[in-house]
């Protein structure tokens, strides 16, 4: 596979959120607003770069049956030192982000890239498929996000570090009457599972339409 | 016996390189970290001292309030600063809640807290501590969220509202048990 296709393959045909489905509880619990699933994304697009280019560098060290201890070691330390540089030097993305940001420890996307791919291919591939799974997991927790804030609570939050620093559009109509149950829990299921049932149709459309032409 | 010691090793440098690596970056930003929140702190209190001016700190309660900064309007004792533990839905949250002597809340702002993103984390906002203001000596402070003119307002986050409630009522009892001292 040609290195742009190892870039782009995560954003649509085996996007993380829709058609891997890994991910789902940071995917569920922080799509509340358009501003965390960009700092979400962002934080694990960090995560899984340096993860995938450590564990690529060193899958001829690590023997066979230590490696996922050892995967998660690296996943956590750099779990560790955004959290500890955001603390430092970003203090409201490390506020806004709250609990989602030790959490990306137990992300499957992250793990799951580790074991399929980058323990079996060269650092510019695995820097490639985290570059682009990064990218294919922020615009799918973008897409949800924007989804229930919308609907939810008519506003889309584009910058949120405190009240005083603040962009949130407001549209008029919606947000006087949001569908308030898209901002809960129930809406989050909601929303991802018609996105789920968009893009499994759209994958079986395009393979009935490529075996069609053949 | 060669080849279990060969993995132990790895794994063992692999631990070592990245307990090296952490804490060479916890040398950088723990100052840092140190730095914002006392910054943050001395922020929080100001901004919820109503204007007064504040005294010395004093210990709290050992249980939930934190310790204690009493507020002088020249010589007089008008009120108190409470910093207070409380749990929500993510965890610990920790608060400053200013009340007068008769225990009513002066203002309310969170310092600290792993709440869920637009749902508990609303209490960092100053529209919902806004709904305590006021509250705890004439008039009840709530007690959940039904008491509220418009419970929507803390929709999926009931844990999160409970637990700042509680923290202010409690707040508002020790201060009625102060005196005015």
């Amino acid at each position: 596979m040609s290195h742009m296709k190892e870039l782009t393959k995560g954003i649509f045909k085996e996007n993380p959120t829709f058609i891997i489905m890994l991910g789902m509880c940071p995917t569920l619990g922080v799509t509340t607003q358009v501003f965390n699933a960009f700092g979400m994304g962002a934080s694990v697009m960090f995560v899984l770069l340096g993860s995938n280019i450590f564990i690529s560098a060193l899958r001829k060290i690590i023997p066979d049956s230590i490696r996922i201890p050892a995967y998660i070691v690296v996943i956590a330390s750099f779990v560790t030192i955004v959290e500890m540089v955001l603390h430092a030097f970003v203090p409201a993305v490390f506020n806004a982000l709250g609990v989602y940001l030790p959490l990306i420890v137990v992300n499957c996307i992250i793990l799951g890239r580790a074991e399929a791919f980058a323990n079996k291919n060269t650092v510019l591939d695995s820097a490639l498929d985290a570059i682009g799974m990064g990218i294919g997991f922020t615009l799918a927790l973008s897409l949800i996000a924007a989804i229930r804030e919308i609907f939810g609570a008519g506003t889309i939050t584009l910058f949120n570090l405190s009240e005083t620093q603040r962009l949130v559009i407001t549209i008029p109509g919606l947000s006087e009457s949001p569908v308030r149950v898209l901002t809960l829990a129930a809406g989050a299921l909601l929303v991802m599972g018609y996105l789920k049932a968009f893009f499994t149709w759209k994958t079986e459309h395009r393979k009935n339409t490529e075996g069609g032409k053949a | 016996m060669k080849q279990y010691l060969k993995v132990a090793f790895t794994l063992f440098a692999i631990c070592a390189v990245a307990s090296i690596l952490l804490a060479a970056i916890n040398q950088i930003t723990a100052p840092r970290i140190a730095y914002n929140t006392q910054q943050a702190t001395i922020a929080t209190l100001e901004a919820v001292s109503g204007g007064y001016e504040q005294g010395e700190q004093r210990p709290g309660n050992g249980e939930n309030v934190n310790y204690v900064v009493p507020l002088y309007d020249g010589q007089e004792i008008a009120g108190y600063i409470l910093e207070l533990t409380t749990s929500g839905y993510g965890g610990e949250i920790v608060m400053a809640t200013s009340y007068d002597t008769q225990g009513a809340v002066i203002a309310s702002k969170i310092m600290s807290d792993s709440e869920t993103p637009g749902l508990g984390k609303n209490a960092e906002e100053s529209w919902y501590m806004d709904m305590f203001t006021g509250l705890g000596s004439d008039r009840p402070l709530p007690e959940s969220k039904n008491d509220l003119a418009d419970p929507s307002l803390v929709s999926g986050a009931s844990v999160t509202f409970n637990g700042v409630s509680s923290a202010i009522r409690a707040g508002s009892e020790y201060v009625r048990s102060l005196g005015g001292r």
